[in-house]
């Protein structure tokens, strides 16, 4: 356990110090804010804004977990095969702290860092609204919608963007992951065969339909659930709260999994 | 050193995703394209032509931000007769060059096919090229430039990539004001206000100019590259 806290700490410090962490997700927003059309604006217009706290804080959560989310799995993408290219791995190797203990720290540490500015910029701008339109409960629904929809987001992108890149090069990684998230988290499941409102979407699709009851802003979006005439329709369990639990109990489990197989790849590589 | 071997090399220091990138990328886009169960070939054609505007840029837009950072002794570099800046402009003539021949294979492909024609916003076969030519400029003029500000392909990455996901998720909203329109990657396959396609495809282009010239300056200061690095 030693291993596990020594090794989160200075990954969590090494990451949080890079300026890049922070410049990344910083012009993201603002290009968010300059395209327009986002609840980065709208959660300050009368006009434009929904009705209730809840769909505005949750929307908002899932638009910056659908943007920050990409940024962030791609600053990740080298945290794991820096150590090689440093040539650090051996040396740490040699040490007594076991290599699973060293990665699962590596893994929440750097994981925590870089997810960091996202909380930040999520509760500024969803504090920004509750102080703006004296709704307090906003603060409630944004701790819940961080707590089922982006923590298991990012601990499920978090671990595939560390190992990955032990069998894929880091730069062809970034370009496969984005394809996989426009592609698994936003595609129609009947225009192609999808991971798409199934149990395994990582933008929280179950979480969002059925814990928090959000519909969309104009509250008329489905996220969850089988669609007639798309394939994968048997990982669309009609949308009920035990099968968002199990939604978010599955990004955990091949979370563990991918971090699980990038621990063999490096033990057979060190043999 | 022979011209040629020294391009061989900076083909070997463009690195991996540089090579499978494109060739990956249209393959992915054939396999979309042929998962399609809706009906009609307009919406094949636009997907295989969307392989083109949009999954070639994108390859070629991460594979250009990874230029800077990749040599474990730039400090030999600097020494060079041959400018640094200079090898990493020869390292993206590179990158681009394998581009172009993927998406020139790809579009002859399609036009001999059939295909091209299929998706009514083509453009023609000629000027039709600007349908991943421009993208292509914009997003890999994008990364460069990131390269060498951020040193950080990470960085640089990340900053291709969220450009192109926002476009993507949001593209209705960026096609609201001139600005956006102008600057549209997707504007062959996702639609264009009439008569705003070649405005759109030429500011791409100068858009990638500008972009260059800016990593130029910034790799030109030497002190940099050798400062602390973002790791």
């Amino acid at each position: 356990m030693n291993t596990v806290g020594a090794s989160f700490r200075y990954e969590f410090r090494m990451q949080v110090r890079k300026r890049s962490v922070w410049i990344v997700p910083a012009l993201s927003l603002v290009l968010f804010v300059l395209i327009g059309g986002s609840l980065l604006r709208d959660l300050f217009d009368p006009a434009s804004r929904p009705p209730e706290a809840r769909d505005a804080v949750v929307g908002l959560a899932l638009q910056i977990h659908a943007l920050l989310t990409i940024g962030f799995g791609c600053l990740l993408a080298d945290r794991l095969i820096r150590d090689d290219r440093l040539r650090v791995a051996p040396i740490l190797d040699a040490t007594p702290a076991r290599p699973g203990a060293r990665l699962a720290g590596k893994y929440l540490g750097a994981t925590a860092a870089t997810a960091l500015p996202i909380v930040v910029a999520y509760f500024g701008f969803a504090g920004a609204y509750a102080v703006h339109t004296s709704a307090p409960e906003a603060f409630g629904w944004a701790l819940a919608a961080l707590g089922v929809v982006i923590v298991p987001g990012l601990l499920f992108v978090a671990a595939f963007a560390l190992t990955v890149p032990l069998v894929v090069p880091a730069p062809l990684f970034r370009v496969l992951f984005v394809g996989y998230w426009l592609w698994g988290n936003a595609v129609a499941p009947d225009v192609m065969p999808t991971f798409s409102r199934t149990v395994i979407h990582p933008l929280g699709g179950y979480p969002l339909d059925v814990l928090l009851d959000f519909h969309g802003i104009d509250g008329e979006d489905v996220w969850a659930g089988p669609v007639p005439g798309a394939t994968l329709n048997f990982l669309r369990p009609d949308p009920t709260p035990a099968a968002a639990w199990l939604s978010i109990g599955v990004l955990v489990v091949l979370a563990a999994v991918a971090l699980a197989g990038g621990h063999a790849v490096r033990a057979r590589r060190i043999r | 050193m022979r011209p040629l071997t020294l391009w061989r090399y900076e083909a070997r220091r463009a690195g991996w995703a540089a090579l499978l990138g494109p060739p990956l990328a249209v393959a992915l886009g054939v396999v979309a394209a042929w998962a399609n169960p809706l009906p009609g070939e307009t919406t094949t054609a636009r997907i295989l032509l969307g392989a083109l505007e949009m999954a070639i840029p994108l390859a070629a837009g991460v594979a250009c931000g990874s230029l800077t950072g990749r040599d474990p002794a730039v400090e030999i570099q600097l020494t060079a007769a041959t400018s640094y800046r200079a090898t990493l402009l020869r390292r993206m003539a590179v990158t681009l060059a394998w581009t172009a021949v993927i998406a020139v294979l790809t579009a002859a492909v399609l036009i001999a096919t059939g295909w091209w024609a299929r998706w009514p916003e083509n453009h023609g076969p000629v000027a039709g090229q600007l349908t991943w030519l421009a993208p292509t400029l914009g997003l890999s003029g994008l990364g460069f430039a990131a390269g060498a500000v951020f040193r950080s392909p990470a960085a640089a990455g990340a900053l291709v990539t969220t450009v192109w996901a926002l476009q993507q998720f949001f593209g209705d909203a960026a096609q609201q004001n001139v600005a956006g329109r102008l600057l549209y990657l997707f504007a062959t396959t996702r639609g264009a206000v009439p008569g705003d396609w070649a405005a759109n495809r030429l500011t791409l282009l100068a858009v990638a100019a500008g972009f260059v010239a800016l990593a130029l300056v910034v790799l030109g200061h030497s002190e940099r590259l050798i400062g602390e690095e973002d790791e």
